[in-house]
């Protein structure tokens, strides 16, 4: 195999890998900015400079040529090589700056221009904490600056788009979001404008970035350049957790880090998956933390003579109980949720199976064309493919409604899907019917329900979901309710606040919880009562009962999808016709 | 005060052949960009926009190429715009003395246009003529040869009347003596 | 061969009134190379190669490269299209040379290209010309419409099967696109920025395509040898460094212009027996002897430097263009340099970090100096600058901008000495 030997180390590779690239892969830290791995290589910055050099190959001898000492004579390249654009060759010598001097002052002198015409305002520039420039600065970077003249001044504050606000002044011309949007979302709406060091990128005059995927260019500018106009100075990146999830407002689930504070999700950024998203997500499945924020179902209500109050859950399980054997089995139309997780659906199939209720139905939100082919599917919702797997039946809006308004059906359980609101029903189809609905967020059809059990979203329990192709992914609670708690919890993340933090910080508010529990666990409640039992005393052993009754599923655990990064499973890309 | 820019019939055949001359679609950008700023004066947002529109080009990128050039004007000029060279040969020709007679005859300083609209005065990198120092081009056009103040005054009593001064033809200095 | 230079006839630019004109350029044995070549089954495409090759043409526009080596470069022909791109952006200040080319011989450049076209199977010819030039542009695309209307450009050349078409495009005003990458970049309709090497232009050149990249004057010399072949046109001017060249001579001298002379020339003949002297019999300063990248020499390092790759090399400079500049005693070497640094520093295209903010480091450093605000340390400041240019980034625009100021600070010294203040600092 081919070797390369990298500050007198050997490595081996295979096939033609940058050096900086191969460097990361390895864990080498290296500085650079403007590389990126999904966006062609410009090696503008200058920043990743190594020491490279090939040995000599004597083509009579056949061999390396060697020196007195026995060691391959290697021809070292004139000038510092740039790591990112430099191919890895058979016998490669790399220096890097923990072997070179002259690497080392080479990072110092390129971070020294850089920071010539850079702004340093890093106290209340937002990238702060999770800056490149700020972070190889202080590991690489000249310790102060000889720079005794005026910077050059450019726009600050300049709204390019909806969504993403410039200051010119910290751009350092690595081109990545230009690259981005010619490159990647194909918008073209960016580019470079001026000369020198008056550059900055710019849309043209009286354009908008309004790219559906612009936001990217906030995560992958590697300074406080671009930010996002919508969590601009709400929180230092240090005082939030970040916990890894799914986005699921689109059959793609794109693969996301949740951010929160004090319990408030405050952002969403795209998490790297080579199988899914490669390093981006389209905007609008960052705003989907307001969904998780606000308008939510806390505590349970019934409809009390047309008026909906908070009740216990105490007489929220009685409800339910009651409702539930006060009708024949045959009587009982339960309606599963392509936007709810496999958990979910399955706890809720479980349990009317038991009752005897067999079929399960559920009706897609797919509109054909909406999606753009990249990472927006014409699919609205996260989890159809599950439903699919769990053996739902799957129905049209037209086929739902009409078993809805069947006269038959005295009693409808429907899992988190806003039937009234997206059209497929009126809030007078359920008349005379006693409607149960399950859900995190208040909506028309929650508006409707008799019976409205607050459960948690996403981001507040562990939900799996099957995507549009059939990769299977799982998501780890972020926020508290107000019956879990992240010390516990070993899966959350615990941040500095968190940590160090006590429950009478005033900076804490309890009111960031929500009261609501799984399906699952709801379920299992109204099992107990009926002096039975579902078996599920966490997520887990529900994924378990799905994995060791759903073939398809069969040997698949949550370390299994964590390992492998989402598993792919075979699924039939287009529903089955009866 | 908003302008309509359009290019007429004979602007798009012209267009037309210069696209033939180049294998894609973004390469005819520069020469059209001159096109434009032959008969409009300047290519502003508007007429850059109408570039991008005709080419079938994001008009971010003939933003961008617009801006990296110095010759193309972003914004109105003066009807003429004197570029005086400053570089270094003719900077040690007196070109700074130039550049400012220039600017007290007419009032305004480099970078500046009259208020009249008549004139523009820029101080620019060298044009090729280092030979012929001290030197000035106006509007992208005729070179002006070894400046003394007294041509200043003719070139802008001329320029006054609207009149272009001539091409000035320099002798090859071999052929000259070549011949005597 | 050198002493004779008095006698010498110019070959670029004979003295032959009109010669831009298709007629007497005709008249004059135009175009009769090109005909041998592409009639003549002796030259074929290879020989025609190593002829340039062995006459070892030196690129004109300032690395001074061999041409036929950088010709041997290009891969076989697969049939596909395959460019010359002709470099005529000359921006370097201190050149004025080409355009006197395109003013009075373009048709000698025409058939250069055109031979040379034929020896790499080139199918366009795109002339690049700085967009300043617009009255140069205008006579250079008559003189290509005029080679179009005789056959001598188009399909089926001569009747041959050779076909070539050349194309004027003209710049903008950017200084980086003499460089041959960005020049590449600008004829493909976009910001003129340098391209990362590898790939090389022979390559993956204009359009992805193969594209040899050479000077407007380095192709004029290819019909020269064609005529009178290598071994005439070796013994021409220096040995290393052979042919004639068009000598741009600027700054405080009698006779400043343009002269055509072998190259090897004695700088000191080409001061005083070709331009009449220093201007008021002063001495010389300084010299810098091809473009405002190449370092200046001093008026008193100049006895025995020849204008040739070789000699300036030992003196400490370089060829470049060979546009040369005399800076008289009374020069201020502070502010000739800043005037150098302020052009790097507005024409640096910004994508290298160390080239985009070190030029502007520079310019404002000497402007402290120039105002009389420097220090001592600011001289070290600015050689260290120059060390972190140097070879740091994609182009030589960096080192372009470097080495005058290395050169200038530490061969002048004497001048920024007596412009910084004495500041003694106490240590604490």
């Amino acid at each position: 195999m081919a070797e390369i030997f990298i500050d007198n180390v050997r490595y081996e590779f295979e096939g033609k890998p940058l050096v900086l690239q191969f460097m990361l892969d390895n864990g080498l830290d290296h500085p650079f900015f403007c590389y990126h791995p999904s966006l062609s290589i410009p090696a503008n910055c200058r920043q990743c400079y190594v020491e490279a050099g090939t040995p000599v190959f004597n083509r009579e001898t056949n061999s390396y040529e060697l020196d007195e000492s026995g060691e391959r004579v290697i021809r070292f390249f004139p000038k510092l090589m740039t790591a990112c654009s430099l191919e890895a060759s058979d016998g490669m010598v790399i220096k890097t700056h923990r072997t070179s001097e002259l690497v080392k002052r080479a990072h110092k002198d390129t971070l020294e221009f850089i920071l010539v015409n850079h702004p340093l305002d890093c106290p209340i520039c937002d990238q702060a904490g999770e800056c490149p420039l700020q972070i190889q600065t202080y590991k690489y970077g000249p310790e102060g600056s000889r720079f005794e003249h005026k910077k050059v001044h450019k726009p600050k504050r300049i709204k390019l788009g909806p969504r993403v606000i410039l200051d010119a002044e910290r751009c350092i011309n690595c081109t990545r979001c230009v690259r981005f949007t010619d490159e990647i979302s194909k918008s073209h709406q960016l580019t470079i404008i001026s000369r020198g060091d008056k550059n900055y990128p710019a849309t043209a005059p009286g354009m908008e970035f309004d790219d559906a995927y612009s936001l990217n260019t906030v995560d992958i500018c590697p300074v406080g350049a671009l930010t996002s106009a919508d969590f601009r100075f709400k929180a230092r990146v240090w005082e939030m957790n970040q916990t890894p999830g799914v986005d699921v407002t689109n059959g793609k689930g794109c693969n996301i880090d949740v951010w929160t504070r004090d319990n408030l999700v405050l952002r969403i950024t795209p998490r790297y998956n080579a199988k899914v998203n490669d390093h981006w997500m389209p905007d609008f499945g960052r705003e989907d933390y307001r969904r998780m924020n606000e308008n939510r179902i806390s505590r349970p209500e019934v409809n009390l003579d047309g008026d909906k109050i908070k009740s216990s859950w105490n007489n929220a399980e009685l409800t339910f109980t009651e409702a539930i054997e006060d009708v024949n089995p045959s009587e009982i139309l339960v309606i599963g949720s392509a936007f709810s997780s496999l958990e979910d659906n399955y706890a809720i199939s479980a349990y009317f199976n038991r009752l005897g209720v067999n079929d399960v139905y559920f009706t897609p939100h797919i509109e054909a064309g909406s999606g753009d082919g990249f990472l927006i599917s014409d699919d609205h919702y996260p989890n159809t493919n599950g439903c699919r797997a769990l053996g739902f039946n799957e129905v049209s809006a037209a086929e739902l409604k009409s078993k809805i308004t069947d006269k038959s059906v005295k009693a409808i359980i429907s899992l988190e899907d806003d039937l009234i609101g997206r059209g497929v029903i009126n809030a007078g189809d359920l008349k005379g019917k006693f409607f149960a609905y399950f859900g995190s967020n208040n909506n028309e059809t929650s508006k409707a329900a008799d019976l409205v059990v607050p459960i948690t979203c996403s981001v507040e329990t562990i939900s799996s979901y099957i995507n549009v192709d059939g990769i299977l992914q799982r998501t780890v609670p972020a926020k508290e309710t107000i019956y879990t708690d992240r010390k516990l919890n070993l899966e959350m993340s615990l941040g500095r606040l968190d940590r160090y933090g006590t429950k009478f910080d005033n900076w804490v508010s309890d009111s960031n919880k929500v009261d609501c529990i799984p399906t699952w666990e709801f379920l299992e409640r109204i099992s107990r009562n009926q002096n039975s039992s579902l078996g599920f005393n966490e997520s887990g052993d529900v994924f378990e009962a799905i994995s060791s009754n759903i073939e398809s599923l069969l040997g698949i655990d949550y370390n299994k999808i964590d390992e492998l990064q989402g598993v792919q499973l075979e699924i039939s890309s287009n529903k089955t016709e009866v | 005060m908003s302008t309509t820019y359009t290019f007429s019939k004979e602007d798009l055949a012209e267009i037309e052949k210069i696209k033939a001359k180049y294998p894609d679609k973004k390469s005819p950008v520069m020469p059209v960009l001159w096109l434009a700023q032959d008969k409009f004066g300047h290519v502003n947002d508007d007429v850059q926009k109408l570039v991008a529109e005709t080419l079938d080009l994001p008009p971010a990128h003939v933003f961008g190429v617009a801006t990296f050039y110095t010759q193309y004007y972003k914004k109105e000029m003066g009807k003429f715009v004197i570029d005086v060279c400053t570089s270094f040969s003719c900077q040690a020709c007196g070109a700074y003395d130039i550049l400012h007679y220039i600017e007290d005859q007419l009032g305004i300083k480099a970078g500046e246009t009259t208020a009249d609209g008549k004139f523009s005065i820029q101080s620019v990198e060298c044009l090729g003529a280092c030979g012929y120092a001290p030197m000035l081009q106006i509007t992208n056009g005729v070179y002006c040869n070894h400046l003394t103040k007294e041509k200043v005054d003719v070139i802008l009593d001329k320029l006054k009347k609207d009149e272009m001064p001539a091409f000035e033809r320099i002798p090859f200095p071999q052929h000259t003596t070549a011949k005597s | 061969m050198l002493q004779d230079w008095k006698n010498y006839q110019p070959l670029l630019i004979p003295n032959i009134p009109n010669l831009h004109r298709m007629d007497v350029y005709e008249k004059n044995g135009g175009y009769e190379q090109l005909k041998k070549v592409l009639t003549d089954s002796e030259y074929s495409p290879e020989k025609v190669t190593n002829i340039v090759k062995d006459a070892n043409i030196r690129g004109r526009g300032g690395a001074g490269f061999s041409a036929g080596l950088k010709w041997s470069f290009m891969p076989k022909p697969d049939g596909g299209p395959r460019y010359i791109a002709a470099n005529g952006d000359e921006s370097e200040p201190g050149t004025f040379k080409d355009r006197q080319i395109f003013e009075y011989n373009p048709h000698l450049f025409i058939e250069g290209a055109i031979i040379a076209g034929y020896a790499m199977s080139i199918t366009a010819v795109y002339v690049y010309i700085r967009g300043e030039y617009r009255d140069w542009i205008n006579m250079m695309q008559k003189a290509v419409d005029d080679a179009y209307a005789k056959g001598y450009l188009g399909k089926n050349i001569l009747g041959t099967d050779f076909s070539i078409d050349m194309y004027v495009h003209s710049g903008a005003g950017a200084y980086i696109c003499g460089e041959e990458s960005s020049l590449m970049e600008s004829l493909e309709g976009k910001r003129g920025y340098p391209r990362v090497k590898p790939p090389f232009p022979a390559q993956k050149g204009l359009w992805g395509r193969p594209t040899t990249i050479n000077n407007i004057e380095t192709l004029a010399n290819v019909p020269l040898v064609i005529k009178n072949g290598s071994a005439w046109y070796k013994a021409i001017g220096a040995e290393t460094h052979p042919g004639p060249v068009l000598y741009g001579i600027s700054g405080h001298i009698n006779k400043p212009g343009i002269y055509e002379y072998p190259t090897g020339m004695l700088v000191s003949d080409l001061i005083n027996e070709v331009c009449g002297g220093v201007r008021g019999g002063k001495k010389v300063k300084a010299l810098i002897p091809g473009g405002s990248s190449t370092p200046p020499l001093r008026g008193d390092q100049l006895e025995g430097v020849r204008m040739d790759a070789d000699s300036l090399r030992t003196a400490g400079s370089m060829m470049g263009t060979a546009g040369m500049l005399i800076l008289d005693e009374d020069t201020d070497m502070v502010d000739f340099l800043w005037r150098v640094s302020l052009f790097y520093h507005h024409e640096s295209c910004g994508q290298c970090t160390p080239c985009r903010d070190g030029t502007g480091f520079l310019e404002k450093t000497l402007i402290k100096i120039k105002n009389g605000e420097g220090e001592m340390r600011d001289l070290d400041l600015l050689l260290d600058l120059c060390t972190q240019m140097e070879g740091r980034t994609i182009c030589a625009l960096a080192d372009a901008a470097a080495w005058p100021v290395r050169y200038t600070v530490t061969r002048f010294r004497e001048d920024f000495e007596k412009r910084v203040k004495n500041t003694v600092y106490a240590l604490a």
